[in-house]
């Protein structure tokens, strides 16, 4: 099997070009038609020198996660590389600066620190920059030269993305940069010659542009345009904020507006009196936000008023770890806010569902008459995949709305009671359908009520309404689905792809093993999470949250104690750590 | 307040002329009998009655309090939404559909304490609703704590030894930042309340209702029918409210004159 699956990092200073430069590989890899997942860690601190880390994950089968080991480190910077030494393959090629502008001591070097069986591409990166385009500037670029050189890649990818990139900066700016490309390329070409590792091979084909680099955040604003979204309130935070930024940008140009609120507790009161008025409006925040916004989703609940609000989550408590990833918002997007309060929770795993699910979201608020919680992460907002063109069929973008029977004007109950729990909705302005609604408990006319049998009715009502969403919401999927399981491993988020990675592994080692994805986290389908279970002998929750916030809401479904594993680390779920804790399961064979 | 017979009668036959009773709802005030908002209902309903809005095309959106309950008792389009909300949700109420005539309705404690954020912003953003403050200076529906705009030693259960903050003057706040229709009004003049909503509500953008009340259930000293009586005038006739450094002056120097504090002027012309 001659499967490619390369993980390449970028490591530099803020400044060197790094984050640049790892995009560059991306788009490259993605137009020579590879499988591409991105994702950079970079300083939080606004002009912090701090260090930057691309790492892109390229094969020619879909990619599920982000590899354990880097197989290439492009470095941009000495000190700054030495850091992710620990994470090489013991084979890893190495391209880095062989005279870098200063001096570095032998024992600062990042050749001093490499294991042996490291495969060292040392070129003079700043030399052939500033030889080529009279700037050391350029040099990100030569390091990709040599990388496209050494691994076979198709030059012209690199000097098409290039030039896209560069293009509007201006014909001096764009020149240089394809300069300092070209010189890298020569280099690795020329000095290389018996080491040259070709693995892109096909990329020659030609470019291929039925693919986009999308981040989880973009796949989200495109589905919120796409969705026909007339209004967008929101807060600046991490990592959210740029869902806002792109919106304000393509909003108006479809007739809709994006307006920067005081705060996430007017940004979510506005989305929710825009709904009510009968127009798309949505929020994005993350945890600390979305604890300021749970009181308002409770009156989105109780006034049966529509709302999608996506929760980035990072870590937490608190103003917790902003720039890391975490999924410990779960209890807090089902549970938080007064009393019984249920609300759709849906959770994407990758980038292209970010799109399906944002864009599903609008419909299932609007027919549920529900606030409904996109949950998403770090992790997942700021990786990159390449995925085809996100395309919104007619029918995702259908009006979901049941509007109250014309023959009802007059005598209109806004509240009915019905069969399903869903009762018909006018807007403001719709002549003989007036009504108010309440945060207070209130009668099938919105009338303020508290009695005993009123309040339990209604509670009812507003559980069943949110429990019939289940024909409509994404159900649970199996992969490798068999009779008997040994582990069944079930997970959510940005995490299951290292846990279908994981499983993945294991099958190929011969375990039993399958992965079930719940993707509708509030409500859930429980017969059919149920019916997998039965079949695993043991069913393991791995989760980025401490406290098992899946397996605390699910775990009941197995007839044996799950096993969890529960990491607060601030980054993504190792799929090779998933896959021992497999392996120790069934080795403990039954317990 | 015994109003006598033949007057009670004739006010009865003035308001089924008027027919302002219509936009009243089946629901019936839940305030206690002689309640200041009683006037203000009347006031908004006259005045809605005037501007020839069809009641489905208002929307009445309210924060929490005694003056929260409000929109249960018209027959608009109405959203009770959560405390201090009230503008923040008319916002997206009125950017959803700017052809509905939006009125956000809240007290003392909703606007100027809990809802106080969204006070300054919603003025900046000035997006064409209307806002009426019913400052009566006390919480009522939790029976009687100070309020923001509660003089300094007001005593009551929670401060039985006396406040020690300042109070707020919202009309002052709302020329502060910048507002561009303000009103300060008194509810027991539902007539001067409906001429200036019928200029506020015409004014394209934000409009300001500082609406001076009582809470005759638990404020026996200050804003008490009395003391407003007493202490409520109205701006003299040569006072410009077109002059917003006069208006300052006003202000500062006059806690209790009523009528349109200041207009910006030329306003209306410029739509958002």
């Amino acid at each position: 099997m001659s499967r490619i699956d390369l993980t390449v990092e970028v490591c530099g200073l803020a400044g060197d070009g790094t984050i640049a430069a790892g995009g560059l590989i991306n788009e490259a890899m993605s137009l020579g038609n590879y499988f591409v997942l991105g994702f950079d860690s970079y300083p939080a601190e606004i002009r912090g020198f701090g260090r930057c880390v691309t790492r892109s994950r390229i094969g020619d089968d879909e990619i599920l996660a982000l590899d354990d080991e880097t197989h290439v480190l492009i470095s941009l910077d000495d000190e700054q590389s030495i850091s992710r030494v620990p994470y090489l393959a013991h084979d890893a090629v190495i391209i880095f600066d062989n005279k870098p502008p200063g001096y570095v001591e032998e024992a600062r070097s990042l050749v001093a620190h490499l294991e042996a069986g490291a495969r060292l591409y040392g070129i003079p990166l700043t030399d052939l920059a500033t030889a080529a385009a009279g700037t050391p500037r350029g040099k990100n670029l030569t390091a990709l030269g040599a990388f496209a050189g050494v691994y076979g890649a198709s030059p012209e990818l690199f000097r098409y993305v290039i030039t896209k990139k560069f293009e509007p900066k201006g014909e001096k700016v764009l020149t240089a940069n394809l300069k300092s490309f070209d010189a890298g390329y020569e280099y690795a070409l020329a000095q290389f010659a018996d080491h040259l590792v070709p693995t892109f091979y096909s990329s020659v084909e030609g470019i291929r542009e039925d693919k986009v680099m999308l981040s989880g955040n973009l796949a989200i604003g495109f589905a919120a345009l796409d969705a026909d979204l007339k209004l967008y309130f929101g807060y600046p935070i991490t990592p959210a904020t740029p869902i806002m930024e792109f919106l304000a940008k393509k909003l108006p140009s479809q007739g809709g507006k994006v307006v920067q609120m005081e705060d996430e507790i007017s940004s979510i009161a506005a989305v929710l009196g825009a709904n009510h008025a009968g127009a798309r409006a949505m929020t994005a925040t993350s945890g600390p936000g979305f604890a300021l916004m749970t009181e308002l989703i409770g009156l989105g609940v109780m006034a049966e008023i529509p709302a999608v609000i996506l929760n980035a989550q990072r870590g937490g408590p608190s103003t917790g770890l902003p720039t890391k990833t975490e999924q410990s918002d779960l209890h807090s997007a089902v549970y938080g806010g007064t009393g019984d309060s249920p609300r759709i929770v849906i959770a994407p795993t990758t980038v292209a569902e970010c799109y399906t699910y944002t864009l599903k979201s609008f419909q299932y608020a609007e027919k549920y008459q529900t606030p409904v919680v996109v949950l998403t992460d770090f992790y997942l907002d700021n990786r990159v995949e390449n995925v085809p063109k996100p395309i919104a069929s007619p029918e995702d973008t259908e009006r979901w709305n049941i509007a109250p029977d014309p023959a009802g004007k007059g005598s209109y109950l806004r509240f009915e009671n019905t069969a399903s729990g869903i009762s018909p909705r006018s807007y403001p302005g719709q002549e003989g359908f007036n009504f108010t609604a309440s945060g207070l408990e209130h009668t099938e006319t919105g009338s303020p009520d508290y009695t005993p049998n009123i309040h339990m009715k209604m509670t009812a009502k507003r559980y069943r309404k949110i429990q019939s969403a289940l024909t409509d919401l994404p159900r649970p999927e199996v992969f490798y689905d068999e009779d008997h399981l040994a582990v069944g491993v079930v997970g959510w988020g940005s995490s299951f792809g290292s846990i279908l990675e994981a499983v993945k592994r294991a099958r190929e080692k011969g375990l039993s093993v399958a992965a079930l994805k719940v993707t509708s986290i509030y409500p859930y389908h429980a017969e059919e999470i149920r019916s997998f279970m039965v079949k695993c002998e043991d069913v393991l929750f791995p989760e980025l949250n401490f406290s098992g916030q899946l397996a605390n809401l699910m775990g009941h479904l197995s007839s044996r104690t799950p096993y969890r594993i529960n990491e607060v680390t601030g980054v993504p779920l190792s799929p090779r750590m998933i896959f021992a804790n497999i392996k120790k399961i069934i080795e403990a064979g039954t317990r | 307040m015994k109003t006598p017979g033949p007057q009670l009668a004739h006010q009865v036959e003035d308001i089924r002329e008027r027919n302002t009773f219509e936009p009243r709802s089946q629901s019936l005030p839940t305030w206690c009998p002689g309640c200041g908002y009683f006037g203000i209902l009347h006031a908004v309903n006259n005045a809605l009655k005037q501007l020839k809005k069809p009641l489905h095309e208002t929307m009445i959106v309210s924060g929490i309090g005694c003056a929260g309950r409000y929109p249960f008792f018209t027959n608009t389009y109405g959203l009770h939404a959560v405390h201090g909300r009230a503008l923040p949700t008319a916002t997206g109420v009125q950017m959803a559909n700017p052809d509905l005539t939006v009125l956000a309705i809240g007290g003392d404690g909703d606007g100027l304490a809990i809802g106080g954020a969204h006070f300054p912003h919603s003025i900046r953003r000035d997006v064409n609703i209307n806002y009426l403050l019913f400052d009566n200076s006390i919480y009522g529906l939790t029976k009687g704590q100070p309020s923001p705009s509660s003089p300094v030693g007001t005593r009551s259960k929670a401060s039985p030894y006396g406040t020690v903050d300042q109070p707020l003057n919202a009309t002052l706040m709302a020329l502060t930042f910048g507002c561009g229709f303000i009103a300060r009004l008194f509810a027991g003049d539902p007539t001067g309340i409906t001429q200036a909503l019928l200029q506020g509500i015409r004014h394209e953008g934000f409009s300001f209702f500082h609406i001076l009340t009582t809470c005759v259930t638990f404020d026996k000293s200050y804003k008490t029918w009395a003391n407003l009586k007493e202490s409520v005038h109205p701006l003299p006739d040569t006072y410009d409210p077109t002059d917003y450094r006069r208006s300052f002056d006003e202000v500062l120097t006059n806690d209790f004159s009523t009528g349109i504090i200041f207009r910006r002027p030329g306003n209306g012309e410029q739509a958002r």
